[in-house]
């Protein structure tokens, strides 16, 4: 501030930089507690990697201790760990010991199925959500506000895995419209054949999401803002339009939120639709503690719900002008 | 021993599907024979001689390698076993039949020469060469590139080739079920050894896929979702009539019914009993039943208290009611166990109703809630005591036998907790030194009787039962030539396990498989799908 004074633009734009270094130092930070964390839990955690690999079998001591020998098992857990972020460190996260598949491969090949599974609900949700959750704040009381509270009760309530069969039986089999398992071959058949799995998510995503839109608006509507513009006239579509705009950081909060409950959803639609995605592949690799994949796949999920995080913090930036003073004055 | 192979061309496999109408009709009625409650109406198929172009088989489950060194699961084997070929193959009455080689000799007890057949060829054309054999069967020892197939050939001790098509393989001491084990059923899954080395090793994976030299060829493979086979046209057995298996994993049993009744699968493998009138009730399809080589019993691992004391295992034991067991919970798709060896193992020497009168000979514990009483008051805990009892949750038949179980235990002043647990994770409470009682669930593949009692009570056995006298009459058994003498040492081994309660024989299994009455299995019986099955469907209608 002495010397030259920059332009508030290039001020901003070094405000937001460091801002968005701080916020990865501490991903990282929390990346590195994760694996650690991760890898303890799966250390400790009940089941055999030996008689997994083994099966139910007689066994020779020398079996053992070859495998033993061969997945670095004797070595203390530190060991371990280290040598796993070592190697993570540089790139390599290893092979699955149940597929026997370098762990980059087997993510790689799931990956876009899941991501395309979460996305789809997730724009099912906000699509269906968010204007219902505005439509009943503005009516509060009113039919469309008492019916959409009941079908997110509903929502909200239903166990994913009734819904899921429910579905599938009136709209896979009664009504054969959509097919009832598989990830299907092609971009466009596999979006068909996600469609019911990802209405299914969206149920209990929307639910939240539409609630938590409604109570926002309804809080929005009742400030001295809306008061204002509704003394000077303004028109009511307008006036809900500025309503919105002070709701939607609770609502992109909300929505960021629950987007990273679907990792954990996922696992029980993947198993009933047959879907080969990250969520079955977590739930069978944790079992078999199969520890490269669980590793890989727990910080490829912490990392993008942080990026998630990140995202949402900034978007605040974009939606309220007082963040963003207060953020770049700093 | 030496076997001459029968002359097989590619009518062989047609001549064998032939008569398959009629064992389809005897199996049928055998089905309903053996008490099972919904009495459907006996399907009689004729092969009609035509090709499918493609039929979708429906597992219970995903695979997450092909190669059964890998991952030696039952279903991973009926996958394996209709695309990979041992040098023996097992028929379906549990005799051995050639394979890969076409004849063999036994010139002393430790010696197995094996002349290969020069027509086998693998899926990209390449001959299957003794090289590849030994090769196949080395890494099959091997525990770290193998770890689910190396027990079968723990007894191997040299492999090699010693002619033209000639391999030898010796083993270190005389074993009668070591023949066996050189079939799919066993550890012989043969491989092109260029292919291996070309992967490093990483045989099994979406991408390098599993070559063999089988009725059918890996063409596709995502774990958690698909397998797809297409038929191999220059199969030595001849040209199977389906073009195209697809096999998808569809691991929740409500979407596999779904899809059933919506027609989208022809055959289904391990129905779950308690969906069976479900699948039987689906207009053309037909469910059958066939014993699965799997025992089911209790394990008492003497190495926790209070398990060490016999009484405590007697009591047990006779508070159990394995009729009513397999009567109601089972529903009759199960048989009582009196021994762990099946009766299918003995079948082939005895024939099967000696089978089922020699192993009932062997001491039982019949159900008696009072002597159960009267053996807990005799123990070191006659006022009883409290147990866990996990089940895997992939046998949900296991869970409510647990219940019943647990609710006669209750009786005798025995308190059982039954708890679901992933597979992996019962796996790894038997012998963990804290579960005295735990469920055994296994699945011979070879059908050998020395099989499972070998594992439940010779040497190294779960149950931590030490006894010089078990391991001597095991090694005799291993070296009596003499079929019938052989099964009189396992019967005394049998009995040993019985008079000392070390396993405690519930049942044993039956394994469910719908078909879609377009599709028709010849020869269908306990070991079809440890063998070639691919080539064996054919297309049928239901004759008038």
């Amino acid at each position: 501030m002495l010397t030259t004074t920059p332009t508030p633009a290039r001020q901003a734009s070094r405000a937001l930089a460091r801002m968005i270094a701080v916020r990865v130092v501490g991903v990282v930070f929390i990346l590195l507690v994760i694996s650690l964390l991760t890898f303890g839990l799966m250390y400790l955690a009940p089941g055999d990697l030996v008689k997994n690999l083994l099966g139910n079998r007689p066994t020779s001591p020398e079996a053992v201790a070859a495998i033993r020998e061969q997945y670095r098992l004797d070595d203390p857990f530190f060991v371990q760990y280290f040598t796993w972020l070592g190697n993570a460190l540089q790139g390599d996260f290893g092979t699955s010991v149940r597929m026997q598949q370098p762990v980059t491969t087997v993510i790689g090949a799931r990956v876009g199925l899941t991501v395309a599974l979460c996305l789809l609900s997730f724009l099912i949700a906000a699509i269906v959500a968010i204007p219902l959750g505005i439509a009943s704040a503005a009516r509060a009381g009113s039919t469309i506000d008492r019916v959409s509270s009941s079908v997110t009760l509903i929502g909200l309530s239903a166990p994913t895995f009734a819904l899921a069969l429910l579905l599938l039986y009136l709209f896979a089999f009664f009504l054969p419209i959509f097919p009832i398992y598989g990830g299907g071959s092609g971009p466009l058949d596999t979006l068909y054949h996600l469609v019911l799995p990802a209405i299914i998510l969206a149920a209990g995503l929307g639910a939240i999401l539409m609630r938590m839109t409604r109570a926002a608006m309804i809080r929005e509507l009742g400030s001295d803002a809306v008061s204002f513009a509704r003394a000077r006239g303004i028109a009511e579509r307008d006036v809900r339009w500025i309503a919105l705009r002070a709701a939607a950081i609770p609502i992109v909060t909300g929505a960021g939120l629950v987007l990273t409950f679907l990792v954990g959803g996922t696992i029980i639609v993947e198993t009933i639709f047959a879907l080969p995605g990250l969520g079955s592949l977590l739930q069978d690799s944790v079992l078999f503690k199969d520890i490269p994949v669980v590793q890989a796949l727990t910080l490829v999920v912490a990392a993008v719900i942080a990026v998630i995080a990140i995202v949402v913090d900034l978007s605040y930036l974009a939606l309220d002008p007082r963040v963003r003073t207060r953020e770049f004055a700093r | 021993m030496s076997m001459r192979s029968p002359l097989r061309s590619r009518a062989g496999v047609r001549g064998a599907i032939a008569t398959a109408g009629a064992a389809l009709l005897a199996l049928s009625l055998a089905a309903c024979g053996g008490g099972a409650p919904a009495a459907t109406e006996p399907v009689n198929l004729v092969d009609t001689g035509a090709e499918l172009d493609e039929i979708t088989v429906a597992l219970p489950g995903s695979l997450a390698n092909l190669y059964t060194g890998v991952e030696g699961g039952i279903l991973n084997y009926y996958v394996a076993s209709t695309v990979q070929e041992g040098l023996v193959g097992i028929d379906e009455t549990g005799a051995v039949v050639p394979s890969l080689a076409e004849s063999w000799e036994t010139p002393d007890e430790n010696t197995y020469v094996f002349q290969l057949r020069d027509d086998a060829t693998f899926h990209d054309g390449a001959p299957v060469t003794p090289e590849d054999v030994v090769f196949s069967l080395q890494q099959a020892q091997d525990e770290v590139a193998s770890p689910s197939l190396s027990w079968y050939l723990y007894n191997m001790s040299s492999v090699e080739v010693t002619g033209a098509n000639e391999v030898t393989v010796t083993t270190a001491e005389p074993d009668q079920a070591f023949l066996k084990n050189l079939s799919t059923a066993g550890s012989a899954f043969i491989t092109p050894q260029a292919h291996w080395e070309a992967v490093g090793g990483a045989v099994g994976t979406s991408e390098s896929l599993l070559p063999g030299s089988g009725p059918y060829e890996v063409t596709e493979f995502q774990p958690d979702s698909h397998v797809t086979l297409v038929r191999n046209d220059n199969w030595w057995g001849g040209t199977p009539a389906v073009k195209q298996i697809n096999i998808e994993f569809i691991p929740d049993e409500n979407t596999r019914l779904l899809a059933a009744q919506k027609g989208d699968i022809d055959i289904a493998f391990n129905v779950p009993i308690g969906q069976a009138d479900q699948w039987r009730e689906i207009d053309g399809v037909r469910v059958e039943n066939v014993n699965d080589l799997s025992y089911v019993g209790l394990l008492f691992d003497q190495n926790v208290a209070p398990f060490d004391d016999a009484k405590v295992r007697e009591a047990i034991a006779l508070a159990v009611d394995r009729q009513t067991i397999v009567d109601r919970l089972l529903r009759g798709n199960g048989e009582v166990a009196t021994t762990i060896m099946t009766p299918e193992s003995i079948e082939s020497v005895v024939g099967a109703d000696e089978a089922r009168k020699m192993l009932a000979g062997v001491t039982q514990h019949e159900f008696n809630l009072d002597d159960a009483r009267a053996a807990l008051e005799e123990s070191s805990v006659p006022e009883g005591f409290e147990l866990e009892l996990t089940f895997p949750n992939t046998g949900p038949q296991l869970g409510t036998a647990a219940q019943a179980i647990g609710e006669s235990l209750g009786e005798i002043g025995i308190e059982v907790a039954v708890k679901e647990v992933p597979i992996e994770t019962w796996l790894a409470t038997i012998g963990d030194g804290e579960h005295g009682l735990s469920y055994m669930w296994y699945f011979s593949t070879t059908g050998d009787p020395a099989e499972v009692p070998a594992y439940l009570i010779g040497p190294d056995n779960p149950n931590g039962f030490v006894s010089d006298e078990a391991a001597a009459l095991l090694s005799e058994s291993n070296a009596a030539a003499d079929p019938e003498e052989r099964i009189d040492l396992i019967l005394q081994l049998e009995e040993l396990s019985a008079t000392e309660v070390v396993n405690a024989p519930l049942w044993w299994g039956q394994a469910l498989t719908s078909f879609t009455n377009r599709v028709g299995l010849a020869d269908y019986s306990a070991y079809s799908f440890v063998g070639p099955w691919g080539a064996k469907l054919f297309a049928a209608e239901v004759a008038e």
